[in-house]
């Protein structure tokens, strides 16, 4: 009977329902279930090297992170084609369903989750082929930068100036399951945390090691340095910092070779630059030059007409090259303003995230130390190196010259709106004369639906 | 044999007529009416006498009868037809298929039923009604004929995507055959880019159902209630779309050749300012603001350098005499031709039917084409009296030259919409000219340029078969197994020539991407009929497995040796390369219980049971069960001989169906691969809902069918409410959790709505008739529930968002500032302050629109006069809004798009800016003029507009030959389609989705989707005898 041969079928299914047939358990071929990642030595690698994969996110240090402050302090005018969610960043008026800023809040939480995940990955794994020190090296770096994460969003997103305000943020130090909500931690509280995880760090993590792809204690100092300032606690901030300054790994360069820093890559001043490759791109290129004879509508972060004030205002200082208003350079649709040259390449697009510079821990220790022979000369040993020659401006003026001096460093490298803000001069009359509130930046919208009110907006945009 | 007979018999008709000098001998020819083919075999009756013969071959026939005769014309499936005589000797007829649709057989889920006997909600529309229409997309060929189906078509690219929502919800499963049908874009090319090359929106969409040949389709019908739907289960909670090819018939072979050409043009272009007007515009905008300046010098604030408003702006004035027409530029008059053969045909025991097609059309934007070629083979054979076995297949194979960006950032339209007319095509060289050397920022490359130097060409070869063998076990106990496999490989070409602002910093890119899907399917149907006294009992159930794999890859490369090397292995750096695999599999049991007593009472019951490799072991198996009852009132004796009412059916239906469309392995927390500095690594993908489910739609019909005048007037009624929950939906989250969203069930969605359809016998006349089509629908769409009440969604990854979802709203709500106008004295427009901070922005934004059409249906006209027929078919939409968000661009005003330096003009404008505000005390919607300020606000009701239309779609005039030289018909027609759109719309066209797809949440955005066309064209159709 020929109908013999489609009964078969349909009889060997059935048979094989009844035998736990594997017919419906499909395995993924391109991931691996997150619940059993966590075996050995080389899924923990692997896991680290996804945390700086996350780093890496388009809105993070992959470009948004360090940009999107710069047109907020001033030195960057926005392009583009009449988009309002960069419109918003150059008219200073950030709204909370910007999705620019919403963007960035979730890359840099993707990033804590996963260093939460490797952290509590690694306490189950028994594996005696793992290396003690470098699993603890693994841990270090994990809460290194989780810390550094946290630190970076209390930076846009919380009062991080006041140890007293309660608007820190959410801290997260576990993995999250669903339906879990995080409220808002103090100041004083998300500083202690992030301080806490980078002092532990600083034990595990290798004290050898210098690469400035990866953290390392080298790394880990020079974040404490900084997170000590920005809390004030200068004491802290000159230890750390000297220690960065003091081991010899890290050097600054002259006049003649500091545009090296962004044509050449890892160059003796990096401590923590995030790498990226043709085949793994950052944004910054397209961001801020995108081709020679780009239009204003391509280019979303130009730099300001201000910045080039700024600049004529010092001359000499070799960092004006880095910021082009030259009319030759930049299409008439531009001009005035002009592009930030720290970001060539367009070929490759892998402009890397210049996270930490050695230059910074001399500003860092200068301002710590506040006006004094020591101050200055850490302010002047910047200066020198950058074309200038020695100044003094008195007790008075010392914290504008360190800012100008940041300023002139690490325009386009995210730091003057945090700068501005540290120093509480973003208010009326202030250095940036716009509201109060607007040191900081909304909690995006589409979070505070999502944690049916648990987290509070910043004041301001309520 | 018969044929001689039939003369011997005429003959002595004949004879025995002349015998008698009352009589006369009536000759002529019998054609079936709707393609003219001829009837053989068709008696014809003297009527009150035994007087009577058959056509011959040809459809003809002779009888001598009584000056005063009625001759009756009888042929099965046909209805009878009685015609006096009248001293006439030569009287041709016209065959009508049968009136009473109640016997017509439909196809339903593994099986079909006849008409009587449907309990659920079922549109059947024939090949008769869709056949020759220049579409690629089937589904296109019914957009208005079905009430409770909107078909929507986003964009005019060929073998573009549709929308298709049955009663609310988008994207129905379709069954060809019996297999349901991978329908989604295969291609792996995104036409939506940003600036910086990110992709930022899905943009055009190709559809694979546009494998299909529309005419080798025999029917199609579409389920819309559960009852009849939920036998799909898992599958059926957006609707069923089933489609049958025709098959082969017992007799004669029937070969026919159809073929049409036409050229297709812009149907509703927008009117762009010339060189004079672009350049009279700018300086009204800026004299404007000196006027503000003069008054004011604060105006624009401390530090204002009024020179801006007064230099002569670079590259910007009439002295070029350049004057170019953008739109005319881009787009053309376009060819479209189809040429068809088919041939069907066979015995008692073996039947075939094949079909070869080869559509070629080129797209109204220049460059563009979509060519198909389609061959199918059906065969069914009976091997004895309890086995037949068969087979149905097709090929396909076409290739899509695409347009690049459609719908979307930089794309070709979106950059002719603003190109000023300023800047020719070419310089005197014959080179492209720079769009960097002429005013108007908001291009991002020379239009001709994009059109013509990127190149991207997708192809698709798609193989679809089955072979099912049916063999009765005993005579009413059936077992019908199939074995089906759909295999899909699609492949991307896209090169952007170095010379394009998109690929210039890089030296040109080269983007190569394959996909490869492999489906099968094994289907093992039981049914059991059986027949008892008044009671009808037929019983079915299955068991069925499925499984589908998708591999993709791709490769982009960049840096190209100048000249035609544009593959990749050209390209001096491979920067990036993909490569992966995912796969589903399905395994479902059903079961459906017929029951109908006295043929009055009905009852249908299915139930279906669907377990998913997408979800976890603990939730995998999904229960659908329906249930519906009818009562044919027409049966019951007080409707017995009712001259009014000829048949009357009521329907109730309740059932349950789902929906698993969300992908594979979402129920997972994964890792993924990932890299960093030169090391391999795993990055978390996702936050998994491990109780991750089916969604499910219960959905409650009731309806009314009828038939008055013995046919003349039929139709139903339908009102029907669903309500979707445990939406499978991308849920915002705490980002806290590392992900803004997880897949979850989360929600509830409710339609209700009524249809209404009516089909009429107008007129019939002998030589004219009219039949008129109507169908109307209207859906409410709300949403019940959510876990985030009030969420917003944006169109486009990097725009502000553009739509809320809110509990009590429709889906597909817009969110954004409201427009109130123009201060009639300033000039300015105001916009609604709503949290009354001195602030327009953002925070002011309310729901000023929604996507969802109120009312939508179509209207067919069908005109018969002798060999003469006339079709005109339009359909309508009303209440519908679309949110113009590239309308902002094109209605500037004259604004330079940049508030610190002012050297640059925006963009050109339409001509509708010409109401603009002129002097204080002008009414209109239109601000002034102004260089300095932007005098729109993109996401506002400014740009809202009503959407509603009313489309002639179709218009078809024929004529038909019967029985010519070789030909047993042929049928020569003249045919216009999208003839004209009555709208108050002020893009190319008031149907658009930005998304290009089935995304609900963000219908409705217009963002210079491609022109739909206009097409002229004549058609024949051949019947070989």
């Amino acid at each position: 009977m020929k109908a013999k041969k489609y009964i078969t079928p349909l009889i060997f299914a059935l048979l094989c329902l009844t035998t736990a047939c594997d017919f419906l358990e499909l395995e993924s071929p391109n991931d691996i279930n997150a619940d059993n990642l966590f075996k050995d030595a080389a899924s923990a690698e692997n896991a680290l090297i996804g945390v700086y994969s996350s780093l890496q996110s388009p809105s993070y240090y992959g470009g948004g992170y360090l940009l999107i402050g710069e047109p907020l302090s001033g030195n960057s005018a926005t392009g583009g084609f009449d988009n309002s969610n960069i419109d918003e960043l150059g008219a200073q008026e950030v709204t909370s369903s910007n999705i620019i800023v919403e963007e960035m809040w979730y890359g840099i939480y993707n990033t804590i989750a996963n260093a939460n995940r490797l952290i509590e990955g690694l306490a189950t794994i028994d594996d005696p082929a793992f290396d003690p020190d470098r699993k603890n090296d693994i841990e270090g770096q994990a809460r290194a930068i989780r810390a550094m994460a946290h630190f970076d969003l209390l930076r846009f997103f919380g009062e991080h100036w006041d140890n007293a305000s309660s608007f820190g943020i959410p801290v997260i130090s576990t993995v999250q399951k669903i339906g879990d909500i995080a409220p808002r931690s103090t100041v004083a509280q998300t500083y202690t945390f992030i301080l806490g995880e980078l002092n532990a760090a600083l034990a595990l993590v290798n004290q050898v090691d210098r690469d400035p792809a990866f953290v390392n204690s080298g790394t880990v100092h020079a974040m404490l340095a900084r997170v000590y300032l920005y809390n004030k606690d200068y004491p802290n901030a000159i230890l750390h910092a000297d220690e960065t300054a003091s081991e010899g790994s890290y050097i600054l360069l002259d006049d003649v070779d500091y545009a090296s820093i962004f044509n050449d890559r890892q160059t003796s001043e990096s401590i923590f630059e995030l790498a990226f490759d043709s085949q793994n791109r950052s944004r910054y290129n397209g961001l801020t030059y995108a081709r020679p004879d780009a239009l204003n509508t391509e280019v979303n972060f130009l730099a300001a007409e201000s910045l080039s004030d700024f600049f004529i205002g010092r001359p000499g200082d070799v960092r004006a090259d880095l910021a082009d208003f030259d009319p030759g350079n930049n299409d008439t649709s531009i001009q005035p303003n002009g592009r930030s040259q720290k970001y060539r390449g367009e070929s490759d697009e892998d402009s890397p995230a210049y996270i930490f510079r050695f230059a910074e821990i001399f500003l860092i220790r200068a301002e710590a130390l506040g006006y004094s022979a020591a101050g200055l000369a850490d302010l002047n040993t910047i200066r020198n190196m950058r074309g200038l020659g020695s100044i003094d401006p008195g007790a008075g003026g010392f914290l504008n010259a360190i800012l100008d001096e940041r300023r002139a460093e690490f325009n386009f490298e995210g730091h003057y709106y945090f700068d501005l803000a540290r120093v509480e001069e973003i208010k009326p009359g202030g250095l940036l004369d716009l509201e109060a509130f607007r040191a900081i930046l909304p909690i995006p919208m589409r979070e505070l639906t999502a944690t049916k009110g648990a987290v509070e907006q910043n004041p301001g945009y309520e | 044999m018969r044929k001689y007979y039939s003369l011997l018999v005429a003959l002595i008709v004949t004879l025995s007529a002349a015998a008698q000098s009352d009589k006369i001998t009536v000759s002529g020819s019998v054609t079936d009416q709707s393609d003219g083919s001829t009837l053989p075999g068709l008696s014809i009756v003297e009527k009150g006498t035994t007087n009577g013969i058959t056509t011959d071959s040809d459809g003809r026939y002779s009888l001598t009868v009584a000056q005063n005769a009625t001759l009756v014309f009888t042929y099965i499936g046909y209805t009878p037809q009685e015609v006096s005589v009248n001293n006439r000797t030569s009287i041709d007829i016209a065959m009508i298929a049968d009136a009473t649709l109640l016997q017509d057989v439909i196809v339903v889920g593994y099986g079909t039923q006849e008409k009587s006997q449907i309990t659920g909600a079922i549109a059947s529309i024939n090949n008769e009604e869709f056949k020759d229409q220049p579409v690629t997309n089937l589904a296109s060929s019914i957009q208005g004929r079905v009430s409770g189906l909107n078909v929507t078509t986003p964009s005019g690219t060929p073998g573009a995507g549709l929308l298709i929502n049955i009663r609310g919800n988008n994207s129905p499963l379709y069954v060809v055959d019996g297999i349901p049908m991978i329908s989604q874009s295969n291609s792996s090319l995104s036409t939506s880019f940003d600036t910086e090359g990110n992709v930022v929106g899905s943009g055009q969409n190709v559809s694979s159902i546009s494998d299909i040949n529309p005419n080798d389709i025999e029917s199609m019908e579409i389920l819309k209630d559960a009852s009849a739907a939920s036998i799909y289960g898992a599958r059926a909670a957006n609707g069923v779309i089933l489609i049958t090819t025709k098959r082969g018939k017992t007799g004669k072979p029937t070969i026919n050749f159809n073929a049409y050409y036409g050229v297709q043009s812009i149907a509703r272009p927008i009117d762009f300012m010339g060189s004079e007007e672009f350049v009279g515009l700018v300086e009204e905008a800026r004299q404007n603001d000196l006027d503000k300046y003069n008054a004011d010098p604060l105006y624009f604030g401390a530090g204002f350098d009024p020179t801006v408003l007064t230099d002569p702006l670079a590259n910007f004035d009439l002295s070029t005499g350049v004057d170019t027409d953008w739109l005319d530029e881009v787009t053309r008059s376009a060819a479209i031709s189809n040429y068809e053969f088919s041939l069907g045909g066979g015995t008692d025991k073996t039947k075939y039917y094949s079909s070869f097609s080869l559509f070629n059309q080129e797209g109204i934007i220049i460059e563009n084409y979509y060519k198909r070629l389609n061959y199918r083979l059906n065969l069914d054979q009976q091997v004895n009296d309890k086995l037949t076995v068969g087979t149905s297949a097709f090929v396909s194979y076409s290739k899509n030259r695409r347009s690049f960006n459609d719908n979307t950032y930089t794309g070709i339209i979106t950059n002719i919409v603003g190109s000023s007319p300023l800047m020719p095509v070419y310089d005197a060289n014959g080179n492209y000219t720079s769009f960097e050397d002429y005013q108007a920022s908001w291009l991002s490359d020379n239009p001709v340029k994009s059109a013509k130097e990127i190149r991207a060409i997708t192809t698709s070869t798609r193989f679809l078969g089955t072979v099912f063998a049916e063999y009765a076990l005993v005579s009413n106990l059936k077992l019908r197994s199939s074995f089906s496999t759909d295999v899909t490989y699609t492949t991307d070409n896209q090169f952007k020539s170095p010379i394009t602002a998109d690929a210039e910093a890089v030296g040109g890119e080269a983007f190569e991407g394959n996909y490869r899907n492999t489906t099968w399917l094994n289907e093992n149907i039981l049914t059991y009929t059986k027949a008892m006294g008044e009671n009808n009992l037929t019983l079915l159930g299955g068991f069925t497995l499925q499984k589908s794999v998708t591999d993709r890859n791709s490769i982009t490369g960049q840096g190209f040796p100048a000249g035609s090397l544009e593959l990749i292995s050209s390209a001096a750096n491979i920067v990036k390369a993909t490569g992966d695999q995912t796969l589903w599999s399905l395994m479902s049991f059903l079961g459906r219980v017929n029951y109908s007593l006295k043929d009055k009472y009905l009852l249908t019951a299915t139930v279906r049971a669907d377990g998913s490799s997408r979800f976890s072991a603990d939730n995998r198996f999904g229960y659908f069960p329906s249930a519906s009852v009818a009562w044919r009132l027409s049966q019951e004796d007080f409707l017995q001989d009712n001259e009014l009412i000829s048949d009357l059916k009521l329907r109730l239906s309740y059932g349950l169906t789902g929906d698993q469309e969300i992908g594979d392995f979402q129920s997972i927390s994964f890792y993924s691969p990932t890299r960093y500095y030169g090391f391999a690594g795993v990055r978390l993908r996702n936050i998994a809902d491990p109780s991750l489910t089916w969604q499910e739609n219960k959905m409650l019909n009731v309806g009314i069918d009828y038939e008055l005048l013995a046919g003349k007037i039929s139709g139903s009624f339908e009102f029907f409410k669903s309500n979707k929950s445990k939406l499978l939906s991308q849920d915002a989250i705490p980002g806290t959790t590392g992900f803004p969203t997880i897949t979850r069930n989360s929600g509830e969605i409710e339609n209700t709505g009524f249809e209404w359809s009516v089909n009429a016998k107008v007129m019939d006349r002998g030589d004219f008739q009219w039949n008129l089509g109507f169908n109307f629908t209207t859906v409410n769409n709300e949403i019940k529930n959510l876990t985030n009440d009030g969420i917003l969604v944006s169109a486009y990854s990097d725009l502000a968002p553009t739509h809320i979802l809110k509990i009590g709203e429709s889906v597909s709500s817009f969110w954004g500032v409201k427009y109130l106008g123009v201060d009639p004295a300033s000039g300015d427009p105001i916009y609604q302050d709503l949290d009354e901070d001195g602030d327009v922005d953002s925070d002011d934004s309310q729901i000023i629109g929604k996507a969802f059409p109120d009312a939508f249906g179509g209207l067919t006209n069908t005109f018969k006069y002798k060999k003469f027929d006339l079709s005109i078919f339009a359909r309508y939409s009303f209440g519908n809004d679309v949110y113009n968000l590239i309308r902002p661009i094109y209605e500037s005003l004259g604004y330079s798009n940049d508030d610190v330096s002012l050297f640059s003009v925006y963009a050109n404008n339409a001509t509708t800016v010409r109401d603009r505000w002129k002097q204080p005390g002008d009414k209109t919607d239109y601000p002034r003029a102004s260089f300095i300020n932007a005098n729109f606000y993109e996401n506002s009701s400014q740009f809202v507009e009503d959407g509603s239309f009313v489309r002639i779609q179709n218009v078809n005039l024929g004529y038909t030959l019967s029985s010519w030289k070789i030909f047993s018909s042929v049928r020569a027609y003249f045919e216009v389609q999208n003839l004209y759109v009555f709208s108050k719309y002020k893009g190319f066209d008031p149907e658009v989705s930005s998304t290009g797809g089935a995304n609900e949440f963000t219908a409705g955005i217009d963002y210079g989707a491609y022109p739909q066309a206009r097409t002229f064209l004549i058609g024949f159709n051949f019947n070989f005898k």
